[in-house]
């Protein structure tokens, strides 16, 4: 049992990719909570936005003929991000119009992310589990050897950005007033269920976003399930960051730093894998049964808004 | 705006529309179908697509028999809907059009009935009606529904059982959206000339795709194999409908069922002993797993107000790890050293060892006929229990007693009564129907007394709606909470009964193929059934037939049966939005005001 450098440095970078996708996820529930709206739909929508982003590219070169097409990642990045923000418009429209349980509503999406796919990949690729491989993936930036995707500087980036949008922006004071008390935001005059659409659409971008760095930046391809509860753990890891950009970053590190020890205790002979696996999942359910300090959520989170 | 009457008569008139341009574009009898759903398509416009030929001698003059007097009922419909007080002639020419629906079904079979008599072999075997005959009893419905809903009282009435109105309304739109899925998913079969028959094909296909889906209906090793099919999902949907009777959210299903199915198959390979006393353990064993499972995150809940949604998912992914923990491999390594495990049978597949036989739920033809002899055990058994439950006015305890007492002889003394011989085909004893099917029924049984009949189920639902005031009313939350999540975690583990013991996965032992997903569908069939034992056991059947249709669905036209997926979500997601109704089909005090309102205008009259 001899741990060299080169599995810690491999543990570090390895922690950052495991972490993106959750930070990405884990910030986009934040806006949506802070506007009191909670969305478990996340799982799913990220599923949507891998699957999105993995045909998009596939279909380009499919269309465009081989070779290397540079922005064609990016256009896939874009379809994740929108169909990620339509999905979570109808969990919006039915939470927030229709006055659904959230979570049943939620539900509804992440069922749906279960079967959809499949009949997609059987539309465009004749088989009902993973897409084709793109040969466009999303480049890599940063010198040779330690290169990491655009997508993970773009959500570290994020955190100091949701911050400032969040606590030194009227917009970021309106959504945080509607999740907290939306009758006393109502009457100073800000619009409820825009504030509420607002924040759970941009949710979905983020989860999209997420989605499209699975499908065309830490793999090149859709595989069916391949979100494998990141979803969840994101909503975890935000109650654990108590709703707060910095917090945030801090649980997600944590929880990428478990699967990301998951993955390369794989092959050592220190622990089976089929059980570090289950690592990261072991340690949401301790996270959440409170070894963090009471943490409260936004006042109003949860229930809808009837003027 | 307009006024009540008026606004009748649009309504009438826009369906009598839509109704007019199906029977344009949509076939209205297909008599032969090939196998990839290619048919021949009768149309009462004299166009017949000529995809497949029939066989000589079919007469299609019928079509033309049934098409014009349904013409002229339509228009009279259209007529009445704006004279004066039309709710009443609209039930008539709805009873008619129903009549003339029956009509047209006669008139087909005969038609084919006869070419058919005549051949050595039946020529047309794939045949069915089609969207334009289907259209007129729809239609017919609809005009029912009108009548009543415009005759006084109407709302009231619907919105007193939205119970059944709303999960209809949203199988209906989700139906509906499947239609289009389908559509744009599937290329029609058969050349098209022109945009008439461009969309007669299409609404065909869609057409045949859910007479596939709904053909367990009518079809016995079908029926069977949606029975079977049903079997978890009525234990899953218990799991799920129990939780939000007592106001928790249960997504833990999958997880509960895969550590019943683990705890279902350590006794019943490795427990020694005689089937009466394995068999009961085994399934004990199965029910107090999933329930353990289940007990956890409604612990974490009472005790550290941990959210049970996100806890029962994260132990659904840390049951399918301690899943394939058990049956992927013997040998593990623990920081360099080697753990051994007896638990995965030899070989290439992750599998555990046989089910001893003794531990095994019998299949249902030893059930009904043991012995190739038709038994009445089973139907006494029942009928006897019924009678003792119904016949005894006087406390609960002594009614279910003396039911279980009369069920116990009524079983004992059908089975000692000689029965007729019998024998079933292949295609029916191959259907893997087992005794985990009688369990559910228990289990429904069980829900119904526990929840609706018992203090402690009163409880349960006190807790549900209102939270704080049952625990001034006395309501011991925190343990309540747990035993809630225990007894929906051990519905939830019976499920794998089904599945281990009762060898509903063709073998008769744990498998990686254990389809531990139907937790999830437990959601939509909770939902769809309202959370009643009645709408969850109807629901479960329902979701039964289409999983089994869908089968066909992909066999026959090649359609993924996640089709059958989709339509499940889409059933929830419309649920949850009320249907897209108005609001007083879901807000219980703004029903009221319906009902109040309704009944002052009665008085006002």
């Amino acid at each position: 049992m001899n741990l060299d450098a080169a599995f810690w440095i491999a543990l570090f970078f390895s922690t950052l990719r495991q972490t993106t996708p959750l930070l990405l996820t884990a910030l986009g529930g934040m806006f949506s909570e802070r506007s009191g709206v909670v969305n478990i739909a996340l799982e799913g929508i990220i599923l949507f936005g891998a699957l999105t982003a993995a045909v998009v590219v596939e279909r380009g070169e499919h269309l465009l003929g081989p070779g290397p097409h540079p922005w064609l990642p990016w256009v896939g990045v874009l379809g994740a991000m929108a169909v990620g923000g339509l999905v979570a418009w109808v969990h919006a429209v039915v939470s927030i119009k229709y006055r659904a349980d959230q979570i049943i509503s939620a539900t509804a999406i992440n069922l749906l992310a279960l079967g959809a796919p499949s009949l997609v990949l059987a539309y465009f690729y004749g088989n009902a589990t993973n897409s084709k491989e793109v040969a466009n993936r999303l480049p890599l930036w940063g010198p040779e050897g330690f290169a990491l995707s655009p997508l993970v500087y773009l959500a570290f980036l994020l955190v100091p950005l949701s911050w400032w949008v969040l606590f030194k922006t009227p917009f970021g004071l309106r959504l945080r007033a509607v999740g907290e008390h939306p009758e006393a935001a109502d009457t100073l005059g800000v619009d409820v269920y825009r504030m509420r659409y607002i924040g759970v659409v941009l949710s979905g971008i983020l989860a999209g976003l997420a989605g499209a760095y699975l499908a065309i930046g830490f793999l090149n391809q859709f595989v069916r399930g391949m979100s494998a509860g990141m979803g969840f753990i994101s909503l975890a890891a935000m109650i654990f960051g108590k709703w707060h950009p910095l917090g945030i970053l801090f649980s997600t590190l944590l929880f990428g730093f478990a699967s990301a020890l998951a993955i390369q205790l794989q092959g050592t002979e220190i622990l089976p894998a089929v059980l570090v696996q289950a690592f990261p999942y072991l340690v949401t359910v301790l996270v959440l049964a409170g070894f963090m300090g009471k943490s409260r959520p936004p006042a109003a989170v949860g229930r809808p808004y009837e003027k | 705006m307009l006024t009540d009457a008026r606004r009748l008569g649009v309504l009438v008139a826009l369906g009598g529309g839509v109704l007019l341009l199906l029977w344009y574009l949509a076939p209205w009898a297909v008599p032969h179908r090939l196998f990839g759903g290619e048919g021949v398509l009768l149309n009462p416009f004299g166009h017949h697509l000529p995809q497949g030929t029939l066989p000589p001698g079919y007469r299609d003059g019928w079509l033309l028999w049934t098409f014009y007097p349904s013409l002229a009922w339509l228009a009279l419909t259209l007529v009445l809907a704006w004279t004066p007080k039309p709710a009443r002639k609209l039930y008539l020419m709805g009873a008619f059009g129903l009549g003339l629906f029956l009509l047209t079904l006669l008139l087909f079979q005969a038609s084919v009935a006869q070419v058919n008599a005549g051949a050595e072999r039946p020529l047309l075997r794939r045949y069915s009606l089609g969207l334009g005959s289907y259209a007129t009893l729809a239609f017919s419905l609809y005009l029912l529904l009108l009548a009543r809903l415009f005759s006084p009282g109407g709302l009231a009435f619907l919105v007193r059982r939205r119970g059944v109105v709303v999960p209809l309304f949203s199988l209906l739109l989700a139906s509906l959206l499947g239609g289009v899925i389908v559509a744009v998913m599937k290329r029609a079969p058969g050349e098209a000339q022109g945009l008439r028959e461009a969309l007669m094909l299409k609404l065909d296909l869609i057409t045949y795709t859910y007479q596939l889906l709904y053909s367990p209906l009518v079809n016995p090793s079908g029926f069977l194999q949606s029975l079977l099919l049903a079997t978890p999902l009525i234990f899953t949907g218990l799991a799920v409908a129990l939780g939000f009777r007592g106001g928790l959210f249960n997504i833990g299903a999958p997880g509960q069922l895969i550590l019943g199915a683990i705890a279902a198959m350590l006794v019943g390979v490795y427990l020694p002993g005689p089937r009466w006393l394995v068999l009961p353990l085994a399934i004990l064993a199965a029910a107090l797993a999933g329930g353990l499972w289940g007990a956890l995150p409604g612990w974490l809940k009472a005790r550290f107000g941990a959210h049970e949604v996100i806890n029962t998912i994260m132990l659904n992914y840390i049951a399918a790890s301690l899943f394939l923990f058990l049956i992927s491999s013997n040998e593990y390594k623990f920081f360099g050293r080697t753990l051994y495990l007896p638990f995965k049978y030899p070989g290439y597949e992750a599998r555990s060892h046989e089910i001893r036989p003794e531990a095994r739920i019998p299949h249902w033809t030893e059930l009904v006929a043991p012995g190739g002899e038709l038994s009445f055990a089973l139907p006494l058994a029942l009928l006897l229990g019924l009678l003792g439950y119904l016949l005894l006015r006087k406390s609960l305890g002594h009614r279910v007693l003396m039911g279980l007492v009369a069920g116990g002889v009524g079983y004992v003394v059908g089975g000692l009564l000689p029965g007729p011989e019998v024998s079933f085909g292949p295609d029916l004893t191959s259907v893997r129907l087992n005794g985990a099917f009688l369990l559910a029924l228990m289990a429904l049984l069980f829900f119904h007394f526990y929840v609706f009949r018992t203090v402690g189920g009163y409880e349960l639902r006190a807790m549900g709606l209102a939270p704080k005031a049952a625990e001034y009313g006395g309501v011991a939350s925190g343990r309540k909470m747990v035993l809630i999540m225990f007894l929906a975690g051990a519905l939830a583990g019976l499920a794998a009964t089904h599945y281990v013991l009762g060898g509903g996965i063709d073998e008769y032992r744990l498998k990686q193929a254990l389809p531990y997903s139907v937790g999830f569908d437990g959601i939509a069939v909770a939902l769809m059934g309202q959370n009643t034992p009645v709408g969850v056991g109807l629901a479960a059947w329902l979701f039964g037939i289409l999983l089994t249709g869908g089968l066909q669905v992909n066999l026959q036209l090649g359609i993924s049966r996640e089709l059958v997926a989709v339509l499940q979500a889409l059933i929830v997601l419309f649920i949850a939005a009320g249907g897209f109704l108005p609001r007083y089909f879901t807000d219980p005090l703004r029903a009221a005001e319906v009902e109040l309102r309704e009944e002052r205008e009665r008085k006002g009259r």
